[in-house]
């Protein structure tokens, strides 16, 4: 089955891909380009960089937010998923600005999201043999524990946590308020997609391990941090 | 007096004044911190009583009681600070998401 791709004129309005973006470099642009090779709407949203991203942008038809301090990038994906649906968006992509995930997968979430028995899709790099090879064996470990401990926090039992590719239906964003600012977002957007009721489904989606990405991805040590605030959030709601 | 009891007790009283001064906090905050700063003295003060009341307590020693009960005013003080942390950064959050709507530039108006 053919995806529609490129999109139609009216994917620009009806297909937003969210970008939350912190002092990424040029491969801000890069990324911009190949997303806009898909003919749909993207919003960037700078967290706060500094210098601001505005250069990268550049002549590019993109819809150019900015958080004027950090806040992280759960505020920035919920700013990025308010202003999607204040435009009237009907389908709402979350994808990371530093090149890891692959822009095929958006036409294959559009997809899914359009046969209307699921209302959000969530990338995984686990469900496919030569998707998971690509993954550090490190981080391999370390996502597989996340797993376990998202599932404790969100009542969801997946085959990858914290890969950044959502795909969502408009009425399904409505019910997406994250609180979280940090990373902790990924396990409240799980969190709330269980308690809607969300009818959710995995997507294989290859994650591209660059030495940018890598650089700008997050840290062993930061995956103690995240269950610490997951915690405190559970507990100091 | 001991020296170092004129000592603990002058901070004391240097700090409640500061807190009744300086902080523009509400009358109750300002009562309990006295009561605090007033209880402080009274051990300083009183060492015997600490001990006394440690004793009453089934504590040991008048240092071990004050050690406990720093302990606990301590976390709780550290609570009530993150707590108020997070009002705050849900505030600015709040202020800064309006921000970013406001000033949102849509792709005909890029550069």
């Amino acid at each position: 089955m053919q995806a529609p791709f490129p999109g139609t004129r009216t994917d620009r309005l009806s297909v937003l891909v969210i970008v939350p973006c912190l002092n990424e470099g040029p491969v801000l642009r890069q990324t911009l380009v190949e997303l806009l090779s898909l003919n749909l709407g993207v919003v960037v949203v700078d967290d706060g960089s500094s210098p601001p991203m505005r250069d990268f942008c550049r002549g590019l038809p993109v819809h150019l937010l900015r958080h004027s301090v950090n806040l992280g990038q759960g505020a920035a994906l919920q700013t990025g998923m308010d202003y999607a649906l204040g435009l009237g968006a009907e389908y709402l992509i979350h994808f990371d600005a530093d090149g890891q995930h692959d822009p095929a997968s958006i036409p294959r979430a559009l997809e899914i999201l359009r046969r209307g028995d699921t209302a959000v899709v969530l990338g995984s790099r686990f469900l496919n043999a030569e998707h998971t090879r690509a993954v550090p064996w490190l981080k391999r470990c370390i996502l597989r524990g996340g797993i376990a401990v998202s599932w404790v926090f969100s009542g969801l039992w997946l085959t990858d946590t914290h890969n950044g590719f959502r795909g969502f239906t408009r009425a399904a964003a409505q019910q997406i308020h994250l609180t979280e600012n940090g990373f902790s977002h990924a396990t409240e957007i799980l969190e709330q997609i269980h308690r809607a009721g969300l009818r959710y489904r995995e997507l294989p989606t290859l994650v591209r391990y660059t030495d940018y990405s890598q650089r700008k991805g997050q840290s062993v040590a930061n995956s103690v941090n995240l269950i610490v605030d997951l915690l405190l959030h559970k507990i100091l709601r | 007096m001991t020296k170092i009891q004129f000592l603990l007790i002058g901070s004391l009283i240097a700090g409640a004044a500061g807190v009744w001064f300086a902080l523009g906090t509400k009358l109750l905050d300002r009562l309990a911190m006295i009561a605090l700063m007033a209880t402080g003295i009274y051990f300083v003060a009183l060492p015997d009583h600490t001990t006394a009341i440690a004793k009453f307590l089934g504590v040991g020693r008048g240092t071990d009681l004050l050690l406990y009960l720093s302990i606990i005013t301590g976390s709780y003080a550290i609570l009530l600070v993150y707590l108020r942390t997070r009002r705050l950064e849900r505030k600015l959050t709040e202020h800064v998401r309006a921000m970013a709507l406001h000033h949102a530039v849509p792709p005909v108006d890029q550069p």
